[in-house]
């Protein structure tokens, strides 16, 4: 009886809204009941129905003298941010051991979330100095002879980035702010800078500070490849790390700098996403990556959901028929079970995957096998003359063992793929089953034994016919 | 309405005995009797998927083989052929298969996101149409090997603690420990079987017959642990039978102990494996595409569940308690 009024209060209302305003079946539905504050339920749709992307990345490259986990939650904490910029749906980003990590974006592009997540996110600033082996005549401002050099300057001294438009409010900048460290070590470069070939107008090399994103001393030592060197002085959303080189024209002592460039108003953000978000402490390979079309999920969604119906009216027949009466209270406990199972998914809350839907599929077809050995047992406990009463009562006692373990066995069994497996749809499958088998013992054994009760004991019902026992 | 709901709750724990019920044997069918022969029908089945599983092995799915999987829609109607072609002008070394729908599936070796999206884009330009991508899966060799262990883990440890469990579940059975180990044990053989079965008919699938549908995956080791769950399931009902016949009918051998248990309890594992069987053929022809071969092998090794469960598992247990030279 609670978990009856359980399942009307999770399901009941919930429905009868989304009827009556026309929304979705599934997925969040603003100010939906039951609701308290932003407690909301709903069905969580997996990636494999509403389309997105998931990830396994592993670190490499872990810097010294920190263990993985700390590393590992730090870049978590970081993949975190960059992907709120992104505005996903309930976006995943969990550890997998301490040295993995698991992302999975709704309606993301893998392409897209490999360029959010893949960059290292590092400011890279560099100073130009003379090597005689560099062909490379370029960047803008630069000649062939000169090399970049890593500074001091790094991009954890940056409190603050943000895009805006530049003082005529014409193009896109982003807007730096050093700390203390920064304002001091930015300070000095640009001065340096300027003193390498003093003079309003005049321009050298050495008087430009270039920024780079993830720009590394194995790409500076390969400078005297002038193909690399030109691959590697690309602007970022062309594939390459220079996200600009600007003439110093005076020394900047106040902490600020801006970075000009042909940003447009979602470069600039992305870039001051980029930077505010933090290096990633060490950088990520994608060990899998699955990408499916919403499109796709929508159509199986609607192919399992359509099969589901199928199977629950195809066992619901064969009940009736089989076992008329009982079969029919069975059936009755099977709509409550499926009821009972969708109210539990949305509390727990149970992400919906289509191996998930087909271990639902699957466990009420499994879920009908109490009441069988029950119904069985029943027929024989009346041939032997019980009355019908003692015949309910005999039967649930004594079928009670065997359904008891066998349930156990596809607990077991659902239980180790739960804790051996790391793949989402085979943990979403393990849970759904296991949570199928459990509501199911309690559905028929309690549900169809006091249905069976109740109706038996009103009388009108006692013929045999009625009740299956006469052709067993 | 709350007194007819405790009413037989209450009941269930009064010791009312009853013995008499479970004596009189229904129609006898001697299936105990007539074993070899359902040996022999299980043998036939499973030697050739033997035969093949060693000579042939599997088509692997994604991420056990490693690598990249484009599941590709195109503007246009393609052949096989023009995507095969236009798949080696990009230099892109890989294999074309027509999927369900028109659609395309391409494997490659491993390519990260960025590669999948520059591929897929060639791709079109080379073939002058649109390119959709229904699905991308890329799966790293070191995750694909692990992969494949973690389901062999999962499956020993299945089979390991399902042992364990019958035998202590029947260890009080006469002759104690050792007959819950001999019931444990032909459990344990009659789930053999069923994952022989199903290896066997999904390596002709892939490999004799090149179905896309036969493909080794992750899903199909869960469907292979979820037979492994279903199958002792129906075993589980039969030796509960038989060790409460034990009990109440003292005159017989068990021989025919074993074979009034499995009459007993035929139609029930029938009539469950039935609604099983129901609901999955339900998602085999109205169910997606991505299912197919995961909803197929859960319907074989359920039927296949079954048969061992009532032609295959008692059976074993009377041979072996015969061999151990058991009285009952």
């Amino acid at each position: 009886m609670v978990l009856l009024a359980f399942s009307i209060f999770v399901d009941g209302a919930g429905y009868w809204y989304r009827i009556i305003n026309h929304y979705p079946i599934t997925g969040s539905v603003a100010d939906m009941p039951p609701h308290f504050g932003d407690w909301q339920l709903y069905i969580h749709k997996g990636l494999d129905i509403q389309g997105g992307t998931h990830l396994e990345l592993r670190l490499k490259d872990l810097p010294g003298g920190r263990t993985p986990s700390d590393v590992q939650a730090e870049e978590i904490a970081i993949i975190d941010r960059r992907i709120n910029s992104l505005g996903v749906n309930e976006p995943l980003v969990a550890p997998l051991g301490n040295d993995r990590i698991v992302v999975e974006l709704a309606g993301v592009p893998a392409s897209k979330a490999q360029e959010v997540l893949g960059r290292t996110g590092k400011l890279v600033t560099t100073s130009w100095v003379a090597d005689p082996n560099s062909k490379f005549n370029g960047p803008e401002g630069i000649s062939t002879g000169f090399k970049p050099q890593i500074t001091p300057l790094t991009g954890d001294m940056i409190t603050g980035a943000s895009a805006q438009l530049d003082a005529n409010g014409v193009s896109w900048v982003v807007q730096l702010t050093f700390d203390s460290r920064g304002t001091d070590q930015f300070g000095k470069l640009t001065t340096a800078a300027v003193n390498a070939c003093p003079g309003a107008g005049t321009d050298c090399p050495n008087r430009h500070i270039a920024e780079w994103l993830d720009l590394t001393q194995a790409d500076i030592d390969h400078w005297d490849d002038p193909g690399y060197a030109a691959q590697v002085s690309l602007p970022i959303d062309q594939g390459g790390k220079l996200v600009t080189n600007p003439t110093i024209i005076d020394p900047i002592l106040t902490g600020t700098a801006q970075i000009s460039g042909n940003f447009t108003q979602a470069t600039a953000k992305d870039l001051a996403t980029l930077l505010n978000a933090g290096a990633l402490p060490a950088s990520i390979e994608i060990l899998t990556s699955t990408d499916v079309s919403a499109s796709l999920g929508a159509d199986s969604i609607k192919k399992s959901f359509a099969a589901g119906l199928l199977g629950l009216a195809v066992v619901v027949l064969f009940m009736i028929a089989y076992y008329r009466l009982p079969g029919f209270l069975a059936s009755v406990a099977l709509i409550f079970y499926a009821g009972v199972v969708l109210a539990l998914f949305k509390v727990i809350p149970v992400t919906l995957t289509l191996a998930g839907m087909a271990a639902f599929i699957l466990s009420v077809g499994m879920a009908v096998d109490a009441n069988v050995l029950i119904f069985e047992r029943f027929k024989e406990e009346m041939r032997a003359g019980r009355t019908i009463g003692a015949a309910v009562d005999a039967a649930v006692r004594r079928a009670w063992p065997a359904i008891r373990d066998s349930n156990i066995s596809t607990l077991l069994t659902s239980t180790i793929l739960y804790v051996v497996s790391t793949s989402g749809p085979v943990k979403g499958f393990a849970f759904t089953l296991a949570i199928g088998v459990a509501i199911s013992l309690i559905s028929s054994i309690i549900v169809t034994h006091n249905l069976l009760a109740i109706v038996l004991v009103s009388g009108w019902a006692r013929r045999q016919g009625a009740l299956g026992v006469s052709r067993g | 309405m709350a007194e007819a709901l405790d009413r037989p709750t209450g009941a269930l724990t009064e010791e009312t005995a009853d013995t008499a019920t479970t004596v009189r044997p229904p129609r006898r069918l001697d299936i105990v009797g007539r074993r070899n022969w359902f040996f022999g029908f299980s043998m036939l089945i499973i030697l050739p998927g033997i035969f093949f599983m060693v000579t042939r092995g599997f088509l692997l799915g994604i991420d056990f083989a490693g690598g990249t999987e484009f599941d590709l829609q195109f503007g246009a109607a393609e052949t096989q052929a023009e995507v095969e072609s236009a798949l080696a002008q990009i230099g892109v070394n890989g294999t074309v298969q027509a999927g369900a729908n028109g659609t395309f599936i391409i494997r490659t070796g491993y390519a990260d996101p960025a590669h999948q999206k520059a591929l897929m884009d060639s791709l079109g330009q080379r073939l002058g149409t649109s390119v959709n991508s229904q699905s991308v899966t890329t799966v790293g060799g070191t995750v694909a090997g692990e992969t494949v262990v973690r389901a062999f883990v999962a499956i020993l440890a299945a089979s390991v603690l399902i042992l364990a469990y019958l035998t202590f579940r029947f260890r009080r059975v006469q002759g104690g420990w050792r007959s819950g180990v001999q019931f444990g044990g032909s459990a344990l053989l009659a789930l053999l079987h069923d994952v022989a079965v199903l290896g066997g008919i999904f390596s002709i699938l892939g490999k004799g017959l090149g179905l896309r549908v036969g493909e080794i995956d992750t899903l199909f080791m869960t469907a292979v642990l979820t037979v492994v769950g279903f199958s002792v399931h129906d075993t589980i009902v039969v030796f509960d039978r038989i060790r409460e016949n034990m009990i109440v009918a003292r005159s017989l051998t068990f021989e025919q102990v074993a074979n009034l248990s499995i009459m007993q309890t035929a139609a029930r594992s029938i009539i469950t494996s039935f609604t099983v069987v129901l609901v999955l053929v339900a998602l085999l022809i109205a169910g997606g595409d991505s299912l197919k071969g995961f909803v197929l092998a859960l319907l074989i090794g359920i039927v296949s569940g079954t048969y061992s469960s009532v032609f295959n598992a008692t059976p074993l247990l009377v041979v072996w308690r015969r061999l151990a030279g058991a009285t009952r």
